[in-house]
């Protein structure tokens, strides 16, 4: 992957350059150890601050929308299949978008490398799949594959499922005996337990809605929790308005949601709200043979009607 | 698939019901609604997602 | 000056003792990393703790507060008429403060208790509060609070500064309040004045010598508001901010909120919540029309109100204590110190 943003550099240049697109989005070095930022780059002059590594845990689909004229993006295989999502959903057309792929090898797990050190994280390098990680009290060498995020470990579409530029040679996609180990072990609790382990999931919640903003699915105008007339949700943190949204955020993702963690990514708390969506895919899955923005020409299961359509539920 | 996010979260799946009832099937809405009840009576009083105090 | 030496194998017991007139509220280690929480039971306060991720300000200023309710119930006296809700102000103390968290809560004093308004459920819960102050010995990497004036020894806003001396706390007692919660915990032990201090004064030194990152606010306040607001940059700022309201919620001295009415049955109480001028909703009016309708005038008031509006209100420095908690959460890495640096060193351009 270290070796792609050559690639895309070039890539981004030459569009720039012949004005087939009037910017770039893609990533730039953050500030901070293990943080990269998007960036919307709009002059040649300006490529060499892209970049492109194992932090770059963001869904840049989630950028362009709303955007004038014709834009390119870097997308690794869940943004590409968001894109999909989006083009199928009316937020942007296919020939406004230029995407420039990039085969992906899983995302780094943030937080689970910070919980290895007592102390804050002042360097971060890597190379292939080693990591070297510094604190101000020790130095560590990980392997990349173990410290992937848990969306990555179970990720079945690395490559870019649409692209007009690839920024690197394809990868082979993982085989998975059991895409959904983690549904499984939900799935396995009775009631009871199942609601407790919710609880406690959503305990430390502070709404601040980074999940629902890093999501590229939710781009409504107004979302449900910030309608005013009439307000359909409590604002404070009681527990049951608390899941009521994440209930419902979730549920909003049904048959569209590409599992691709920028929501975990974001959260503050560390909570890994894909435990909700997580259901919602398997179902997807298991119901109606369905992985969301595979397809550019098919629209999500809830959207339309099939006859085939399971209805067991149903009296 | 909400029924089953529900199940997934905690609620008991036999507090959420859906059909599908015409207006001239007054008898499948009895039966349905006798079902229901039923079955939500034997699961007791519902706790979760409950806004308990303001 | 007092100051007291606390043996580290008497620490658990007096701060047990406390609790006999003091309800605790202090760090604690959870699946998500350190909070700040009341201190039930047995719990206390983990003193090796790292920044925590939020900030102390919920002790004065809980996210959700009921502030007042009444029933609708037209049979009861006093039907319909809003009374204070009850709530809790006996002594209660916040053990292990970070003193950059200290000085937070003397910025957000500025707003909540005026001269001309006094919210009284920030200023009850302040007096009840003894604030018990740890000195940082070892600042973490997104500390920037020496150049954002606090620092990791900084004393406004403390009744009592401990320092971690490995087998011993040395506790520098700053007022009476913090004199009463020492003779509480039993912690009696007097030590010398002049060499504490000077103890202190080591850590302190060493302690700021390893902050490394740093702001520059020097030219804040004379730079012209109406400059800054259209200043070039806003837009780049902006670009990959993605609204949430993280920086404002896990912020010491982000002190706005949001009032809200709610019913159940014949009860109806108004809650105060935090809100966050991230979220449109935080300015739309009951027309429909929103004011700052677009991300890039929402980030902007958010630096402006810290680092210019704020500065010249107050004169009492920038509404940033450099405690790097925006800067470590913020998903999209946007990052106050440039920003700050970059408003510090705008000039138009004629």
């Amino acid at each position: 992957m270290n070796t792609c943003i050559n690639k895309i550099r070039e890539i981004a240049s030459k569009l720039l350059e012949n004005g087939e697109v009037e910017k770039v989005i893609g990533f730039a070095n953050g500030t901070i150890p293990m943080a990269t930022s998007p960036v919307v780059i709009n002059s040649k002059q300006d490529v060499d601050k892209l970049v492109f590594n194992s932090t770059c845990g963001l869904n840049l689909a989630n950028y362009v929308r709303n955007q004038k004229g014709k834009v390119a993006v870097i997308a690794k295989g869940c943004d590409s299949r968001n894109i999909v999502t989006h083009i199928v959903e009316n937020q942007v057309k296919r020939d406004q978008i230029h995407i420039i792929g990039v085969p992906c090898t899983g995302m780094i797990n943030k937080k689970k490398i910070e919980a290895l050190f007592g102390d804050d994280i002042i360097e971060f390098t890597e190379d292939g799949d080693t990591l070297n990680v510094k604190s101000s009290t020790r130095e560590e060498t990980l392997n990349k594959k173990e410290y992937l995020r848990d969306n990555c470990t179970l990720c079945m579409h690395r490559n870019p499922v649409v692209y007009d530029d690839l920024a690197g040679d394809l990868v082979q996609e993982q085989t998975l005996e059991n895409p959904y180990p983690d549904v499984d072990r939900i799935e396995a609790m009775d009631a009871d337990a199942k609601w407790q382990h919710f609880q406690e999931l959503t305990q430390n919640c502070i709404r601040c809605y980074a999940c629902r903003n890093a999501c590229p699915l939710c781009y409504c105008p107004t979302c449900f929790v910030d309608e005013s007339g009439p307000q359909w949700v409590g604002k404070g943190q009681n527990k049951t308005d608390v899941d009521t949204f994440h209930f419902l955020r979730a549920f909003h993702c049904a048959g569209r949601c590409t599992d691709c963690g920028a929501c975990v990514e974001a959260c503050p708390m560390d909570i890994n709200v894909r435990d909700f969506t997580r259901k919602l895919n398997k179902d997807s899955f298991e119901m109606f043979g369905w992985e969301a923005g595979l397809d550019i020409t098919k629209r999500p299961p809830l959207d339309v009607y099939s006859p085939g359509d399971p209805n067991a539920f149903i009296k | 698939m909400m029924g089953n996010l529900l199940e997934h979260m905690g609620i008991e799946k036999d507090r959420v019901h859906f059909s599908w009832i015409s207006s001239a099937e007054a008898t499948k809405f009895v039966d349905v609604v006798k079902e229901i009840s039923d079955k939500v009576r034997a699961i007791g009083p519902n706790t979760k997602f409950v806004k308990d105090y303001i | 000056m007092k100051f007291i030496t606390i043996d580290k194998k008497d620490w658990a017991k007096g701060i047990e003792k406390s609790r006999e007139t003091y309800r605790l509220f202090g760090p604690v280690k959870e699946k998500n990393g350190f909070l700040i929480k009341s201190l039930d039971n047995d719990m206390l306060p983990d003193m090796e703790y790292h920044d925590s991720v939020l900030s102390a300000k919920s002790v004065l200023f809980p996210q959700s507060e009921k502030m007042m309710t009444t029933s609708l119930d037209e049979s009861r006296d006093g039907h319909h008429i809003m009374n204070r809700a009850d709530a809790d102000y006996s002594p209660r103390a916040v053990i292990g403060l970070r003193p950059f968290d200290a000085k937070a809560i003397q910025l957000v004093k500025l707003n909540f208790d005026t001269k001309e308004y006094r919210d009284p459920y920030w200023c009850d819960a302040y007096e009840a509060t003894t604030f018990v102050g740890l000195g940082i010995n070892k600042p973490g990497f997104y500390d920037f609070s020496t150049s954002a004036g606090s620092g990791p020894f900084n004393e406004e806003g403390l009744d009592v500064l401990l320092a971690d001396m490995d087998d011993t706390y040395l506790a520098k007692v700053l007022t009476d309040k913090g004199q009463a919660y020492m003779d509480a915990c039993g912690f009696k032990t007097q030590a010398d004045a002049k060499e504490s201090q000077a103890l202190i004064d080591v850590l302190k030194k060493e302690a700021q010598k390893n902050i490394v990152s740093r702001i520059h606010t020097d030219k804040l306040k004379e730079k012209t508001t109406l400059e800054l607001h259209e200043a070039p940059f806003w837009d780049d700022i902006a670009f990959s901010c993605i609204n949430c309201g993280t920086c404002t919620y896990v912020c010491p001295t982000c002190w706005c909120f949001d009032i809200q009415d709610e019913t159940k049955q014949k009860t109806t109480s108004r809650f105060k919540n935090w809100d966050t001028c991230m979220s449109p909703l935080f300015t739309l009016h009951t027309t429909g029309h929103n004011p700052r309708d677009t991300k890039t005038q929402r980030v902007r008031q958010r630096f402006m109100h810290k680092l210019k509006y704020f500065v010249d209100k107050y004169d009492q420095g920038t509404m940033c204590v450099g405690c790097g908690r925006c800067v470590k959460s913020c998903p999209v890495n946007i990052d106050i110190r440039e920003v700050c640096n970059l408003m510090n060193a705008y000039e138009k351009q004629e």
